[in-house]
């Protein structure tokens, strides 16, 4: 039986669990247990790419003899990686220079040089001096609110991940749930690799209740994995508040430990100085709270992350260092995953302590959907917290005096058939939403969706079309899962994230000029042409019952 | 009423404009840079509030001296009255936090401090939503986020706005708060103009600034060396103007850093689709007929 079982794990999960096993063998009965199991084709790909990797791998590559050019820079720098001769690897520079003379691919060797003359150099280990920002700077008089003034705590103890679970009337929205499921795993994970935290005490999963009645989530908040409820009720916090609901969760946070709020240094169920880790919803509010309480907190954060994983980082960047050339190694670091450029990328954020400077708690809010909802366990026990505290009169500045539910918004599922536009639409968006209205238009039963692509563009759409352009709208990854019997990808590329949206429907049929769109791989028809031209001929045939007889009126024409 | 918007130049993602190198990454330097889709709604909402109530309007990035560029056509947008660039080398590389200690650094040195800070939700290459709120909690004021629409009331000192709260219901509140006050404007802000005499005054700034852009424009084509004392209207500031320690700025101030960047990964393929040529009549046949048995719209 290999290590892990694919099937017990959420595709984010896998990818870097499997990219640190090195045997193909091992690799070859996941992919049996996967392909028993939940058969998921991204994480066979996943298995097999690694697999593939690790053979090429084995072919042993020379580093003093091979065609640089034939290696792609991630080879490049998985090669460079294990070669300690600096020699060697300045004949390898020499040579990208005189081949392809990619940039990308000479930092990956330069840094090796460099972190290796680091390490034997003054670099390393060169104790750093602290020196006071006045005596650094004298040429500025150092203003500074509070806020930009801080400094390391000596000594300081960091502990547990604190899971904001944000609440709707009374109950915890799904993403709460969710993020409490993930928090189990990410913790039950961390104690098993570390043994808990510097003295072998297991570090907990620390659940947060804010709001006007919340106290009575708290059993419900145990049973979906916290080993600890701290909550705090206040009937003028009905509804969400910028203000206090950041003054309350940094109280909590620090309290019983060197930089507590007056009348909180001394609690009976806390004795570190600040979370660990802190985690919230990244839902229009869960945003702003993370973001306010990471910046009270003066620590960082990354936002919208689609997969979470606790492991070691080695890091070169000066900035963290504080020695450039030194590389270090940090451990226990939260590595944040997340769609970024509008999507074009996956970013890793890394949250990192620099000299002299502490950034931690390491700050993460999730993209609801993201994480599977666990299944609740009525026997799981828990501590529960009923913080205390005065909220000052000035935090309530800003009022609700009205809140209104809106309808649930647009339902993609379940229809016939759906038709979904991609950037293709681009030389001319507001006909091409037009183009695509009127196909939907011609079914009986038909959804309009989109792909993420065009919600993040800074197309300019005029008249009715704009209010066809919204998140609601969109299908993939972070919107909606259709499975119709038809859909229709006009001028859509084929991301990945996209096709986590749609891959399960009967028949697809892409529109798309470009014959190497990736959409192609997981079409039934490929129509290879332009959306403006094919979205009206369709229409008309659909209307018209044939295509003949289209033909024929266009021939007219 | 003094208004500040802030804003930031992003790669322009449209199709086409684009560049990704051999990897997959994206190429910063060979993709243009355009003012962030988003904040083109904070810009909106800083309008109506100078159509309705009049005063001036600041517009404040922080930057590479390129954004001039960004900030001359966000003057056009929201007929600012004068443009600020936050920019020095030391504030490079500013993850959100850094970021907004410098824009709240450089909003406290204006002269006339503002009733109103107006940022945008997420920009378009980091997409994180924060350096909104993290600006207004340096700054401390009450802060209305995701504003869909906006009613200030000069005479009882508040602003009345309308904002979109998520969860697993949507909702709408109405929320008031005093002034001065920090707005983060939803994608989905709407400004109104309800009465004939705004919409008369619309047009009348809309000629006056395009004529102030112009003449940014004649200064930025004119002195490379961009002396930032030559034209009245536009400020620059480096770290030692805004009187900020570089270690908290920056590269060096910002908590986080990107450790990696992954293209996302190809999706497989699984189906073998038959390539159909628009212009074989037989074969779009085929297509047809898949679509045919749901067509009976009306």
């Amino acid at each position: 039986m290999p290590e892990i079982d694919p099937t017990d794990h959420e595709i984010a999960d896998l990818g870097p669990k499997i990219k640190d096993i090195d045997d193909a063998d091992e690799l070859r009965e996941m992919l049996e247990l996967e392909e028993d199991g939940e058969n998921r084709p991204p994480v066979k790909t996943l298995i097999e790419s690694r697999i593939e990797k690790l053979e090429e791998a084995d072919a042993e590559i020379d580093p003093e003899s091979v065609d640089l050019s034939e290696l792609t820079v991630a080879d490049i720098a998985n090669l460079v990686r294990d070669i300690d001769d600096t020699d060697v690897l300045r004949e390898m520079l020499e040579r990208e220079e005189a081949g392809d003379d990619r940039k990308t691919a000479k930092g990956q060797i330069e840094d090796r040089i460099e972190s290796i003359e680091g390490s034997d150099g003054e670099g390393e280990g060169a104790e750093l001096e602290y020196v006071p920002p006045e005596e650094k700077h004298p040429d500025l008089d150092h203003p500074t609110a509070d806020k930009q003034w801080v400094e390391r705590l000596e000594d300081a103890e960091y502990r547990d991940m604190w899971v904001y679970c944000e609440t709707q009337h009374g109950e915890l929205i799904d993403v709460s749930r969710e993020m409490l499921g993930k928090a189990r795993q990410l913790m039950d994970d961390y104690n098993d690799r570390y043994g808990g935290d510097e003295d072998g005490e297991p570090e907990d999963v620390v659940a947060v209740l804010i709001g006007d009645s919340v106290g009575d989530l708290a059993e419900q908040v145990i049973e979906y994995g916290a080993d600890r409820v701290v909550s705090f009720e206040d009937d003028r916090l009905d509804r969400f508040r910028h203000k206090p609901y950041t003054e309350i969760f940094c109280s909590m946070a620090r309290a019983g430990g060197q930089v507590a709020d007056e009348g909180h240094e001394d609690v009976d169920w806390k004795d570190y100085d600040e979370p660990r880790y802190t985690v919230f919803p990244a839902t229009n509010n869960g945003r702003d709270l993370s973001a306010l309480v990471q910046g009270e907190l003066d620590s960082g954060l990354a936002s919208d992350c689609s997969g979470l994983y606790i492991e070691e980082a080695m890091i070169s960047n000066p900035a963290k260092t504080g020695n450039p050339g030194d590389s270090k190694e940090f451990e226990r670091i939260l590595h944040m995953k997340r769609p970024d450029f509008s999507g074009f990328e996956y970013s890793t954020i890394l949250c990192i302590d620099k000299p002299f400077r502490d950034f931690h708690p390491q700050g993460a809010s999730v993209i609801p959907g993201s994480f599977e909802i666990p299944e609740a366990d009525p026997e799981r026990e828990g501590e529960v917290v009923e913080y205390e505290m005065d909220l000052s009169d000035d935090w309530f500045g800003v009022d609700v005096t009205e809140f209104d539910t809106l309808d649930s918004g647009i339902d993609l599922t379940g229809h016939d058939v759906v038709v979904a536009m991609g950037r293709g639409i681009g030389d001319s968006p507001t006909e091409g939403i037009e183009l695509g209205l009127d196909l939907v238009d011609a079914f009986d039963d038909a959804a309009f969706g989109l792909s993420r692509g065009v919600i993040t563009s800074s197309y300019n759409f005029e008249g009715h079309v704009e209010s066809y352009i919204g998140e609601d709208r969109q299908i993939g990854e972070s919107g909606q899962v259709v499975e119709p019997d038809v859909y229709v990808a006009a001028g859509i590329s084929g991301a990945i994230q996209h096709k986590v949206g749609m891959d399960e429907s009967d028949t697809i049929v892409a529109i798309n000029s470009d014959p190497e769109a990736d959409i192609r791989g997981f079409s039934d028809y490929f129509i290879e042409g332009d959306l403006f031209e094919v979205l009206p001929r369709l229409t008309e045939a659909v209307e018209a019952g044939e295509l003949a007889t289209a033909v024929a009126e266009a021939s007219d024409d | 009423m003094h208004s500040v918007v802030l804003t930031k130049g992003v790669p322009d993602f449209r199709e086409g404009q684009v560049s990704f190198d051999e990897d997959g990454h994206l190429e910063r330097g060979k993709t243009p840079t355009v003012m962030n889709p988003n904040d083109k709604h904070a810009l909106r909402a800083a309008l109506q509030t100078k159509v309705r109530q009049g005063g001036t309007v600041s517009l404040m990035s922080m930057g590479p001296p390129g954004y001039m560029e960004v900030l001359q056509e966000g003057m056009r947008e929201v007929y600012a009255d004068d443009l600020y660039l936050l920019s020095d080398r030391e504030m490079g590389a500013a993850d959100t936090w850094a970021t907004a200690m410098t824009a709240a650094t450089g909003i406290q040195k204006l002269d006339d401090p503002p009733d109103l800070v107006f940022a945008g939700f997420k920009t378009a290459d980091g997409e994180t939503g924060h350096t909104g709120p993290q600006t207004e909690w340096c700054l401390d004021m009450p802060l209305v986020t995701h504003v869909i629409s906006l009613d200030i009331d000069e005479e009882d000192g508040v602003l009345r706005a309308k904002r979109l709260v998520e969860g697993d219901v949507e909702e709408i509140e109405t929320v008031e708060a005093p002034l001065p006050a920090f707005v983060v404007a939803d994608p989905e802000f709407e400004p109104t103009y309800r009465r004939a005499d705004h919409r008369l005054k619309h047009k009348d700034l809309r000629e006056t600034t395009q004529d102030r852009a112009e003449e940014f424009g004649e200064y930025l084509a004119d002195d490379s060396d961009l002396d930032p004392t030559d034209w009245d209207r536009f400020t620059m500031w480096d770290h030692a103007a805004l009187n900020l320690d570089p270690d908290y700025i920056g590269l060096d101030g910002s908590p986080t850093i990107v450790a990696g960047v992954d293209p996302i990964p190809k999706a497989p393929s699984e189906r073998e689709a038959t390539v159909v040529d628009p212009d074989d009549d037989a074969a779009m046949e085929r297509v047809v007929e898949e679509l045919a048995p749901y067509a009976g719209g009306d």
